[in-house]
């Protein structure tokens, strides 16, 4: 299963003030918050670590149902680079970091990166419960879809059946 | 304070970080902040923040993971209130 989350860093310096009394410990772990204060860009790593633990939860809530705001529990483990746990799920995340925007995509099987599938945004779209999915004429299917947009920016991703370069092979029929 | 007086300062509390005008204006219990009002969901810990100021309550991890509807807010906000 798949997740995503941008953050716009333009919109964020507006809309969030995170060194606001009591915003990092709503939201980050001890640790996570040690790791922002001796980050050179802390900024950034806010950010970061805000995207990944949203992209992780995207996949909880989608396979539980369950909706719930508790970013705290999706602990980003430090020593080990993208991985973020939240009770005995663990999903696999990684990060572009640019000037303008932070994205950040979530996996449960490190190979499935290779399956994801950026795409614009489809005809028809199905939500079922706030979750959308999306019907894939290619191979007749309903695929999941995580779709995130913040002020500039949008990414909308798909999971493909197959690693992407045996898809190519089956589009071109060998 | 009434629990008229209790929503209106919880919609004084949203009101700025509302996207989705309309949804506020009809707002209901069941109205949800991020699907309904299109709150950004790093905005909710905004939204904690200023409840706990002004209703001067605490708001626990337990408690935040639910607020995420007028109804669940309300009860929250009565519950700490009780608590004083």
């Amino acid at each position: 299963m798949i997740g995503n989350d941008i953050v716009d860093l333009a919109l964020s310096i507006k809309e969030s003030n995170w060194q606001r009394k009591g915003f990092l410990d709503k939201i980050f772990t001890l640790q996570e918050q040690s790791q922002i204060h001796s980050s050179e860009n802390q900024n950034s790593m806010v950010w970061s670590l805000w995207s990944k633990k949203e992209a992780a939860y995207k996949i909880y809530n989608r396979e539980s149902g369950i909706r719930k705001y508790n970013p705290i529990k999706f602990e980003c483990l430090v020593s080990e680079n993208g991985k973020v746990v939240f009770e005995n799920h663990v999903y696999f995340t990684r990060t572009e970091i640019t000037e303008d925007y932070i994205y950040s995509e979530a996996v449960e099987i490190i190979g499935d990166f290779e399956r994801i599938k950026n795409i614009t945004r489809p005809e028809k779209i199905q939500k079922k419960n706030g979750i959308p999915s999306y019907f894939d004429a290619f191979d007749s299917s309903i695929r999941p879809l995580s779709i995130t947009h913040h002020g500039r920016f949008e990414r909308i991703i798909t999971i493909t059946s197959f690693p992407n370069e045996i898809l190519i092979l089956k589009k071109l029929k060998l | 304070m009434n629990q008229e007086e209790i929503l209106q300062k919880l919609k004084g509390i949203l009101q700025p970080f509302v996207k989705n005008q309309e949804a506020f204006i009809n707002l209901t219990e069941d109205t949800d902040f991020i699907n309904d009002l299109q709150i950004n969901s790093a905005n909710l810990v905004d939204i904690v923040l200023d409840t706990e100021e002004v209703f001067d309550i605490e708001i626990d991890n337990i408690s935040m993971e639910k607020m995420v509807t007028i109804k669940a807010a309300l009860e929250i906000i009565n519950i700490k209130l009780s608590e004083k």
